[in-house]
This record gives structure tokens, sequence and C-alpha cells, in this order.
């Protein structure tokens, strides 16, 4: 079977730049099969189909797996599998009520963005202020360099996230 | 009732309004979604996603309580609190739908 892989980085909060790009890729005849490492998308040559693509970041279904699947799966949502914590679904859109979303409503998507922001952002935010404290308490001693280095080389990681997490946040807000 | 599911849910969502409305019978998610579809005439039509953190967050709120499983569906119904913070929502509406009403 004809197989292919792509490499594609998106932050925390481009989940739904990500189901766009899934959602093209099976329009133009690639199914996406699954996701691994960094980053690394699986295709499979398929009929060119108008697929709808959904990323939930949900540790609470992660853990009931077996009831979270099944709501979706009674909904119609065909899960795919977890990822870092993110579970893909799909639904062609033949099959959807115009443009369906597993989301109906601004606030459960504001939950979902929060629930990044606690399992994915703020584990990286602590980790940044921690070499905050250290590089300001061996400033005192000198030679820090190093850990200036990691402290600018962090700084310059975080920066599209957090501006990637403002963006998703005034998109939402917009929606409302 | 503390301070937060007054701030939470009075006002709440729709989605939280017919979850508590329809477990005043035992019910499960999936079934919650169908009936308000029947109920709406197919034009509210609630989302995994929304149905299943609704259901989590309100039972960790206390609101509605988990019965028993079948079929990997979990059953749910209203407690005592939840009952109270729906007629709480009910006068509420009760009150903009006869303002609404009123000459001004």
């Amino acid at each position: 079977m004809d197989t292919k892989k792509a490499f594609r980085f998106f932050t925390l909060f481009e989940y739904e730049k990500e189901q766009e790009y899934l959602r093209e890729m099976h329009r133009s005849g690639w199914k996406f099969v699954r996701v691994s490492g960094f980053g690394i998308y699986h295709f499979e040559k398929c009929t060119p189909e108008d697929m709808i693509y959904q990323i939930d970041y949900n540790q609470d279904g992660i853990a009931h797996k077996d009831e979270y699947v099944k709501m979706f799966g009674d909904c119609g949502w065909e899960y795919l599998q977890d990822y870092v914590g993110y579970s893909y679904f799909r639904k062609p859109a033949s099959e959807a009520a115009g443009t369906e979303e597993i989301f109906c409503d601004s606030d459960s998507r504001f939950q979902m963005l929060e629930r990044v922001c606690k399992g994915r952002m703020l584990p990286m935010l602590l980790l940044f202020f921690c070499v905050f404290c250290m590089l300001l308490m061996t400033r005192k001693f000198r030679g820090s360099n190093i850990l200036a280095l990691v402290f600018v080389v962090l700084f310059c990681l975080y920066s599209p996230i957090l501006a990637m997490f403002a963006l998703q946040y005034w998109k939402l807000k917009r929606r409302k | 009732m503390n301070q937060h599911i007054k701030k939470v849910y009075v006002p709440m969502t729709e989605t939280a309004f017919y979850i508590l409305r329809c477990l005043k019978q035992p019910n499960h998610g999936y079934g919650i979604i169908r009936t308000v579809e029947k109920l709406t005439d197919g034009e509210i039509r609630l989302a995994p996603g929304t149905m299943y953190g609704s259901l989590s967050k309100m039972e960790k709120d206390g609101l509605i309580q988990f019965i028993r499983e079948e079929d990997k569906r979990k059953i749910y119904q209203i407690t005592d609190l939840g009952s109270e913070v729906l007629q709480i929502e009910l006068r509420r509406i009760e009150r903009l739908y006869r303002i609404a009403q009123e000459e001004m």
C-alpha cells in the first residue's frame, strides 16, 4: 500500500490548524494513519474524501478511555489515537450536519483551551520559572553563562507558543 | 450552596441546563444528546466533547452522580444540589420570560 510520512510542527494551541491540515490531506487522497515521535505524520493513499478531523485534549477521557471513546463513537466520530494527551477523531463530512465539531458551545471550547494550558503549558512555565530563579541566584556568584543560554533558548521556544495561545484565545473570544 | 457553584451555574449554559433537566431520570451522555435532539426537533445537537467535559465537571461539582455503567456508557442522575441549582435557574428563566411579556 502506498504510504507517506510528513513532518509538521504545530505548537500546543494550533490544534485547529492541525485539524485543517489533516482534512486537506484526506481531501487530496491521503488518509491520516497516525502521528508519532516529534510531529511525524503517517498517511496512506485513499480515495479523496471530505473528512472532518477533530482534536480533543481531555486527560479525564484518556483515563476512562472505554466510555470516552464510546461516547464519540455513538455520535459517529471514529477514534484514531492519543498523542501526548491529545485525542484524534474523524467523521465524513457527508455524515456530519453542516459544520459539525466535537464542541457545540464556546464554554466547552474555552475549557479545552484551559485543559491544554494546565496539562501542557503549566509544566513548561514552571521549568522556565525555575531556570529564571536559578539564574538570578547564580548571578551573584558569576559564571552563569550556561544557565543564561538555557534561559535564552527556553525564551525563544516559549515565545511563539505563548503567542499562539494568545491568538487562539482571541479567536475563541471573537467567535463567542 | 457555595460561591463557586453559584458563579459557574447561575446562569448556566444551555448544555448544562439540558443535562440537568434530562438527568431527572437516569441516563447516559449519548441518551441525553438524543433526548435533547428530539425535544428541540433536531435544532439542538449537543456534541460529544462538550457533553463529556460537562458531565465530568458536573459530577466533580456534585450536581450529578454516577449510578452504574451499561455497555461502557456511564449512567448518571441529578443530585439534590443539582435539583436546587436547576430550580434557581428555572426561576431566573421564568422571570426573564415574565418580564418579556409585560408592558413597559
